[in-house]
């Protein structure tokens, strides 16, 4: 029984519908604070990793070892005036980081989140078609970066967009062509070779994968991961927001509490990434011992991958865009094609 | 037709490492032209030095470049010790090699760690940065003094080495050694790096020596041009040392000039270790009040080998207690002025990364 | 000639992919070693024996000889009418850092003033002082306003709480 039913269960004095409309709002609030509040984790955690990488210390002022130092950055840009440029798009301007920040929770709602103990099933989302939805809002966040870029006047910003837009269209079509081969080796369970439904949501993805697809397809997990550090833009694939060359990019013009959308929008990215690769091609929810610790399996993936993408964003230098272009539809690409034809001779093979 | 924008990177930005600003003209990606204004951190010492005593404008050189300060105390000390008739004990010149040899490594270190941070790695820049750090340390433990050491006076140093900042310079290289490679591997390691640094920014050797470029950029385009062994001072030629040349004429090559060249510092380091006599270490015609009283006639133009290339010095002096003209002639903005060239055609990426090879610094282009 | 030209090799060109995971590696090894930075209040550190900052002043053996202000290459140093009183010393005998002097006067009753925001700690007045009045010590710990960072003679022989209140 999943954590939506009982809600259901504990509201069914006011009715079937209004009880199932409470439950869903009910659980939708837990999970977001859930999400906020292991992101608020995810920043101590990456400012503290960063600092060991680069032997220093890290937050360790506010609060025991730093563990407040988030909450006084949240009420200084809250508290910092925010700067409104001159001759800017006043609606597109103030909108942009809005959109950024409900598209990034937006996301996290379609996460299936698997079992946990008592609390059964902790999904929120039960659409049939959450794949769909959820790269429908990914490619939303862009909208905002737009927007943002070219509705504050300043030629950093311009630029920053110029490259984020050529860096989106790059790496999406890959992404995308990854994804379907996912979808076509879900529709088809290789234990018995029988065709089943579900392959276009993450939580039927999910109940499919026995064995992680990044065993299966390892091309198209490398094809994935290498679009997700993009669509996140962080260290080798920050051009949008280059700071050497384009001091912040798109975000140059913002400040205060606007900035700090775009801020949260970043690290939810790199978040949501790890999430999106751990339950398309690392299993999700599935691990040794079924049921009841699926969330466990779920968020260990996760945070594995979060420490490896700060690492690379620590480590590894930033790339030209030109060079990433290429990267993008001369070599991601044709793997991401190749990915796709494997993927199709393995579900022919095992029927 | 083309469309072009013009780019303000400057006084203020994250990759003009100092104040200077460049108003880029850009095609789209590509620069069409770069036109640098300097001027930002003038601050008159050429004029500020003919007002003072000879013995007081030494701070204001350790001031021009101030992450090499030592090699610029030096330059402008040769210059007066040259005028003045001012003779130099052996030991004092043999501390002075190894402190001029510790800067250049302290400032390469700057250097190289800010490449990193404009190629967007920003973990090297940390430790490059607490290898600066330990060469401070030995200099707070000489003279007094971190960044403007003032340690070098006319006729000799400030104070005699100890035992215990000689057995801290050997702790230093020892650990260095090491160290050195292990940065330099988090550089030459990363492909992406390669691809960045490997082609941009070419300088030809002529456009070089046209413009009066020194130092490791003349290097990098393959002319072997090093004062310390052109016209050696101090005692350079007692030592032995190789000077790196590069035929890639590009960024990659004057990264490595440079990674080649801290070797070469260290070996230098050894060897005056090894040959430190016993002395005085100042020339005693200069203590106390008879600072204030040298004098000097004449014209002199010494130079020495800073980071950045042939630190030249003239005074003047029109037999008076305080000089007439004094001029320095700083490499970096020798270096600074070929960026243009260099940087044309390329992308608005390489020309950050062009402008981080010179690794000019503000206050020497300016004075 | 001793120097010799030395072409340089370029190095190995990294194979894509492996030489990142190096790269991480090389990195990364680094969140297992000790951080390197010191606390600062808490943690002062060792100050080495001729690291030097304010300056102090032993007014009963300062003589007005305005060497310093001559010397200091800022011009911080102005000389400043001070009336002390110096009847209260035993044979006339002052105590200074680098021993004890005699019969020491200031007949033109000048003193060193100086002004901390352009000082350099160039050391070069102590070196100069003929009777080692002025001296710097390893204090550092002092903030003052932009407008109040002028020492006046009497502030140079106080400590830096005195000097606040």
């Amino acid at each position: 029984m999943s954590i939506l039913l009982r809600i259901h269960q504990w509201f069914s004095f006011l009715g079937s519908f209004a009880s199932f409309g409470v439950a869903y709002f009910l659980q939708s609030i837990v999970v977001l604070v859930f999400v906020a509040l292991s992101f608020i984790a995810l920043i101590y955690i990456f400012r503290k990793y960063m600092a060991r990488i680069q032997r220093r210390i890290g937050p360790n002022r506010v609060g025991k070892f730093g563990l407040l130092q988030l909450i006084a950055d949240a009420l200084k840009l809250v508290g910092k005036e925010s700067i409104l440029p001159e001759g800017r798009d006043d609606m597109a301007y103030k909108i942009a980081p809005v959109i950024v920040m409900i598209a990034t929770i937006l996301a996290f709602v379609l996460l299936p989140f698997g079992d946990l103990a008592y609390f059964g099933s902790l999904a929120v989302t039960h659409s049939k078609v959450t794949l769909v939805l959820m790269f429908g809002i990914l490619s939303i966040i862009p909208i905002g970066e737009i927007l943002g870029g070219i509705s504050t006047k300043s030629n950093y910003a311009l630029l920053g967009t110029m490259r984020a837009v050529a860096k989106d269209i790059s790496f999406e079509i890959p992404m995308m062509i990854s994804v379907l081969a996912i979808v076509i080796v879900s529709s088809r369970s290789y234990v018995t070779g029988d065709a089943i439904t579900g392959g276009l949501s993450l939580s039927g993805i999910v109940s499919n994968e026995v064995i992680p697809y990044g065993i299966i397809e390892p091309l198209g997990l490398l094809v994935f991961f290498i679009s997700m550090v993009a669509r996140a833009s962080y260290s080798p694939f920050d051009l949008g927001e280059s700071d050497s060359e384009l001091i912040s990019g798109y975000t140059t013009e913002y400040s205060g509490m606007r900035f700090g959308f775009f801020y949260i929008g970043l690290f939810g990215m790199v978040y949501l990434s790890s999430f999106l690769i751990s339950v398309l091609y690392l299993g999700g929810a599935n691990g040794p011992y079924d049921n009841y610790v699926g969330f466990i399996y779920l968020m260990i993936k996760t945070i594995i991958l979060v420490l490896i993408s700060f690492l690379i964003w620590v480590a590894i230098p930033r790339i030209r865009i030109d060079k990433f272009v290429n990267l993008g539809w001369k070599y991601l690409l044709p793997l991401s094609m190749a990915n796709l034809v494997y993927a199709g001779l393995f579900v022919l093979y095992i029927r | 037709m083309s469309h072009w924008i013009e780019l303000n990177i400057g006084p203020v930005h994250p990759s003009t490492h100092g104040i200077y600003r460049f108003r880029v003209k850009l095609n789209e990606e590509t620069v069409e032209d770069v036109d640098i204004t300097i001027g930002y951190l003038h601050r008159n010492a050429e004029k500020i030095c003919e007002l003072n005593y000879f013995v007081n404008n030494t701070i204001y050189f350790d001031r021009m470049d101030y992450i090499d300060a030592m090699n610029m105390e030096l330059g402008y000390l040769r210059a007066v010790e040259a005028l003045t008739d001012m003779e130099v004990p052996e030991r004092a010149q043999w501390i002075r090699m190894i402190m001029a040899e510790l800067s250049r490594i302290a400032a390469r270190m700057v250097g190289i760690g800010a490449l990193g941070l404009d190629v967007g790695m920003l973990t090297p820049f940390f430790h490059t940065f607490h290898e600066r750090e330990k060469i401070q340390k030995i200099f707070v433990e000489a003279s007094g003094g971190r960044q403007e050491v003032n340690y070098m006076s006319i006729g000799g140093v400030y104070q005699d080495f100890n035992d215990k900042i000689i057995e801290e310079i050997r702790e230093f290289i020892s650990e260095f050694k090491g160290k050195l490679e292990e940065i330099v591997k988090m550089f030459t390691d990363s492909e992406i790096f390669w691809q960045r640094n490997v082609g941009t920014g070419i300088l030809e050797p002529d456009i070089a020596l046209d413009y009066g470029v020194t130092g490791p950029m003349l290097r990098a385009s393959g002319i072997p041009y090093d004062v310390r062994k052109d016209s050696p001072y101090l005692f350079y030629d007692k030592v032995n040392f190789d000077v790196p040349i590069a035929r890639t004429k590009d960024n990659m090559g004057r990264f490595l000039v440079k990674a080649e060249e801290l070797r070469q510092s260290i070996r230098i380091i050894e060897q005056c270790l090894a040959k430190l006599p016993d002395g005085p270490y100042f020339n005693p015609k200069t203590k106390k009040s008879a600072m204030l009283l040298l004098k000097g006639q004449g014209d002199v133009f010494t130079r020495v080998e800073s980071e950045s290339g042939e630190f030249g010095v003239f005074i003047r002096g029109d037999g008076g207690v305080k000089p007439y003209r004094v001029h320095a002639r700083s490499p970096s903005f020798k270096n600074l002025a070929v960026v243009p060239i260099m940087a044309k055609g390329s992308l608005i990426a390489d020309l950050i990364i062009t402008i981080a090879s010179v690794d000019a610094v503000a206050g020497e282009v300016d004075r | 000639m001793v120097a010799t030209v030395k072409e340089i090799k370029m190095p190995k060109k990294p194979v894509p992919v492996v030489g990142s995971l190096k790269l991480m590696y090389s990195m990364g090894k680094y969140m297992f070693k000790k951080p390197v930075t010191t606390q600062y209040p808490e943690d002062k550190g060792e100050i080495p024996e001729r690291f030097r900052f304010r300056i102090f002043l032993v007014p009963e053996a300062c003589v007005g000889c305005t060497l310093c202000s001559k010397i200091c290459p800022n011009h911080s140093i102005k000389m400043e009418h001070w009336d002390l009183d110096r009847s209260g010393l035993e044979n006339n005998v002052v105590q200074t850092a680098r021993g004890d002097r005699k019969n020491l006067q200031n007949k033109r009753n000048i003193y060193p003033d100086v002004n901390f925001g352009t000082c350099t700690v160039c050391r070069q007045c102590e070196e100069i002082c003929p009777t080692d009045a002025i001296y710097l010590t390893h204090q550092f710990e002092n903030a003052r306003t932009r407008n109040s960072f002028t020492y006046s003679p009497q502030e140079l022989t106080m400590q830096e709480e005195d000097v606040i209140k």
